[in-house]
């Protein structure tokens, strides 16, 4: 995925949509263009997001993991020893149900986090990523990943075209 | 075949002298917490005498209710413990484990008869006191529960010696310290699984009742309801 | 607040730019003052003094406690149950406004859910603190010990360590998470020390489209699982008590009584943290009457719920006077007269007149002195229901009343002082205010003018179909 990326600052959506629809047309694919934005921008604002969004199906496993965690902390403790209690039954079916489903529960939030994590691309601290912090001040970052110093070169105009400020090439990861 | 054991307290017979629960505490090795702590509410007797009274002045009466642990076949108490400190033995007694209590005190509330006791303090024997403790049976630390145990250890050393002479336990072998010290007789022990035991036979009497029955934890210990009438 | 109405809650930080919007939010962010060691100097006095008595007490014996038989559970449990009861709000409100993308919640979101945080880890402490050999604590944490016996996971008590952890650990993650991008946009503008330490907490978010897309989608995830956690939570302690042989304590309604009375509780608590942060951080443009009075309402409609719930419960004891529950409620009458008194007058009797005027929801001293009252109602609820129905048992022989040492007091207020110094810290550590979501309003709101007059007009992304470019 590493190569080069050309950047360039923009003020304001309008300006971003525009170098956007220029580096569609140059033509560059739409998994290669991206935005930084210090909010969340509505999706084919600039950019659309090809990648589909999967890890919510691990939440579910997550779940069902952490159920059948439960269901061993609840049912297996009870018949890995049984002692009678109360004069009632080894297998007590609410108090099951109640602590399988708050570990369900928990498995499905670790499940969540790792996930969502990972298909977000966080706790990359090793790689070198394209940033610019200047979009805490409002701006958009477009980024572009480019193949080869002939399309670096057109897609930097078309962003220089559209009102980029400080349009560069960078080296790093997306 | 495991023993019933059963306890019957005969209300007609109980003058509300007190003598069980000194028996018990010495025993159990149950310390005598003192006037200031009594007031407190933190009596550590596993058996109490309640009174109750019937009736206005002059013709008050005192009612006197021996109140041990009731050893319920469905104790409330049991089902409760987040570690399994008090469960049903294989002697269909509800016996206690000190040593795994962590002392949540959930017991004593869901023990609709209140009978459990908590060791608010560690407690000492000063000499020459210390000597008075029974060997059969620990001392407990601060932070754990305790409770009447029909006084099990009497129970043990009865099965061991039935076991030794390879033989069942025979009826009034093992007697509890309160049932043993009992002056007018109103407390008695046994086996409810034997047909023949005294206690099966006396619990035949129409009197008997059980605390608090309407809760559903059948209770072992039995009370024979007091008559009324000219003379008592 | 006067002068023009401010429909946005705090739209006029619209024209301020991103960077001077940030440094207003941030300001508790701000190196720490001598006035703020010297708060939390007293804080951590106070919270070292109750450990100190704790510690007390685990040497001593519990008998340091005004505790008997058959009061066996007192101040330390009502203090579990308020706790974990204030916990409530932060995480459960801010998780339904998010689901229902309330407009005004954007300020709030953080100082709520850190709040769901610190009362959880003090509520958590007091089962630990309360049990009579506290040195063997972890005789409760499922493994095996060495006879292969484990937990009893029958008993109430170990449904609710399960149901709290699960809820502290979500609660935690829900906090962090939604956290990420103010912590991007913390590590943008920090310098020194905080940079580092920005950078590693915010994991390299950055602000892709696609991580924008897949932070959404994660964090309505984290709100739909952790509202019926957060019920469970608090059905779990009412089942506590609901559970047990104990007149007043066995009632079916329980479960979703104790849940509202936690809600109730939570917002109160969440009014007056909101009214100290916008003082202490002078953050009166982002906490504005808006979130005030919408929060009024809320804590107005709890106060209706909870009165609800508290006239069914007890009619049905009253009308029915079975002996051994109408015991405990003829004692609500006599010796727990006060108790009762300030439970109903606290919870319902001032609250819900005084929340039904505009005025006094948009007043912010009205609403911290309600949102004070409602705390020591919910206060005396829980001690009511914890103490009341054990003190009057099923035999009135052991009848024993109970008054929580000077011990029990110094716990109580040791929790207080920790709970206000883990706030206090993070306050200084973390952006308390959620910048990012803040933004995100503000970028989707502009000003219309509508005949005479200009209103807010947002674009929800979400509602909008197939947009897009040509």
């Amino acid at each position: 995925m590493s190569g080069m990326v050309v950047v360039g600052l923009f003020e304001g959506i309008e300006k971003a949509a525009k170098a956007g629809n220029a580096l569609r047309a140059l033509p560059l694919a739409e998994d290669r263009i991206t935005t930084l934005s210090s909010v969340p921008l509505p999706d084919r604002a600039v950019t659309r997001d090809t990648r589909p969004i999967r890890f919510p199906r691990v939440t579910l496993v997550g779940w069902f993991v952490g159920a059948l965690a439960g269901l061993a902390l609840a049912l297996g403790t009870y018949l890995l020893y049984p002692l009678i209690t109360g004069g009632k039954a080894i297998i007590s079916v609410p108090p099951t149900l109640i602590v399988t489903y708050e570990v369900a529960m928990l498995g499905a939030l670790a499940g969540t986090v790792i996930a969502g994590f990972r298909e977000m691309g966080l706790c990359r601290f090793r790689t070198r990523l394209i940033h610019d912090p200047r979009i805490q001040e409002g701006k958009i970052l477009l980024c572009a990943r480019v193949s080869g110093d002939e399309q670096a070169k057109r897609a930097m105009d078309a962003m220089k075209t559209a009102g980029g400020i400080d349009v560069r090439p960078e080296e790093g990861e997306l | 075949m495991s023993p019933k054991w059963a306890m019957a307290i005969d209300l007609d017979r109980c003058t509300g002298c007190g003598a069980c629960v000194v028996a018990c505490v010495a025993e159990n090795n149950i310390p005598v917490v003192g006037e200031a702590e009594v007031e407190k509410g933190r009596l550590m007797q596993w058996l109490r005498v309640a009174r109750y009274w019937e009736g206005e002045y002059p013709e008050a009466q005192a009612i006197y209710l021996p109140v041990p642990c009731m050893q319920c076949e469905r104790a409330p108490c049991e089902t409760v413990c987040p570690v399994y400190a008090t469960y049903h033995n294989e002697d269909g007694l509800n016996a206690m484990v000190y040593n795994r209590c962590v002392g949540t005190r959930y017991c004593a509330n869901n023990c609709p008869y209140s009978v459990r006791v908590f060791n608010w303090y560690d407690h000492k024997w000063e000499k020459p006191l210390d000597e008075q403790l029974s060997p059969d049976l620990t001392t407990r630390s601060r932070g754990v529960m305790e409770k009447c145990t029909f006084c099990i250890q009497r129970i043990r050393r009865a099965k061991e010696r039935a076991a030794e002479e390879t033989r069942e336990i025979r009826d009034g072998e093992v007697v509890p310290a309160c049932v043993q010290t009992c002056p007018p007789g109103a407390l008695l022990f046994g086996d409810l699984s034997d047909p023949h035991s005294e206690i099966t036979r006396k619990l035949k009497d129409p009197r008997r009742f059980r605390l608090m029955e309407h809760l559903g934890t059948e209770p072992r210990v039995v009370y024979l309801k007091r008559q009324k009438g000219a003379g008592r | 607040m006067s002068g023009a109405p401010n429909p946005g809650g705090g739209n006029h930080l619209a024209r301020t730019d991103q960077g001077a919007l940030y440094r207003e939010l941030s300001r508790s962010n701000l190196p720490a003052t001598r006035r703020w060691y010297t708060v939390v100097g007293l804080l951590l006095l106070v919270t070292l003094w109750g450990v100190g008595c704790f510690v007390y007490m685990m040497k001593v014996g519990m008998g340091v406690t005004g505790l008997n038989r058959p009061v066996m559970w007192g101040s330390l449990i009502a203090s579990f149950v308020f706790w974990i009861g204030l916990s409530h709000s932060g995480t459960l409100i801010s998780a339904i406004l998010r689901l229902t993308n309330a407009t005004w919640r954007a300020p709030i979101l953080r100082g709520a859910e850190a709040m769901t945080a610190f009362a959880l880890m003090v509520g958590g402490l007091f089962p630990l603190i309360h049990i009579g050999r506290n040195w063997r604590f972890y005789y409760m944490i499922p493994y095996p010990n060495s006879r292969q016996l484990w937990p009893n996971l029958r008993s109430p008590l170990m449904w609710d360590a399960v149901a709290i952890n699960t809820y502290l650990l979500g609660s935690l993650t829900f906090l962090y998470f939604g956290m990420i991008p103010d912590l991007a946009i913390a590590r943008d503008h920090a310098t020194g020390w905080r940079k580092r330490f920005y950078t590693v907490l915010a994991l390299g978010f950055r602000g892709t489209h696609s991580e924008w897309r897949r932070y959404h989608v994660a964090s309505t995830i984290f709100a739909i699982l952790i509202i019926p956690v957060a019920v469970s939570v608090h059905s779990i302690v009412g089942w506590d008590f609901a559970m047990a042989k104990v007149p007043g304590w066995h009632s079916t309604i329980f479960a979703p009584y104790f849940v509202t009375g936690a809600i109730f509780s939570g917002l109160a608590g969440v009014v007056l943290v909101m009214a100290a942060l916008r003082k202490v951080y002078r953050l009166e443009n982002a906490l504005t009457t808006v979130q005030f009075e919408n929060l009024g309402k809320l804590l107005c409609t709890m106060s209706l719920l909870w009165g609800y719930f508290y006239f069914a419960e007890f009619l049905t004891v009253w009308y029915n006077r079975n002996p051994e529950e109408w015991e405990v409620y003829r004692s609500y009458g006599g010796h727990f007269l006060p108790l009762w008194l300030s439970m109903v007058v606290c919870n319902f009797v001032v609250p819900f007149p005084l929340l039904c005027m505009r005025r006094v929801r948009r007043s912010i001293p009205a609403l911290c002195f309600v949102s004070f009252l409602v705390l020591v109602g919910m206060y005396a609820e829980r001690f009511l229901i914890v103490v009341t129905s054990l003190a009057r048992r099923n035999d009135p022989f052991i009848w024993h009343n109970y008054f929580p040492s000077w011990v029990e007091f110094s716990i109580l207020a040791g929790a207080l002082a920790m709970f206000l110094l883990l706030y206090t810290i993070f306050a200084k550590l973390f952006p308390i205010m959620a910048v990012s979501d803040i933004q995100e309003r503000l970028f989707q709101a502009t000003d219309r003018v509508v005949g005479g007059t200009t209103l807010e007009s947002v674009a929800r992304p979400e509602a909008s179909g197939e947009g897009g470019h040509g």
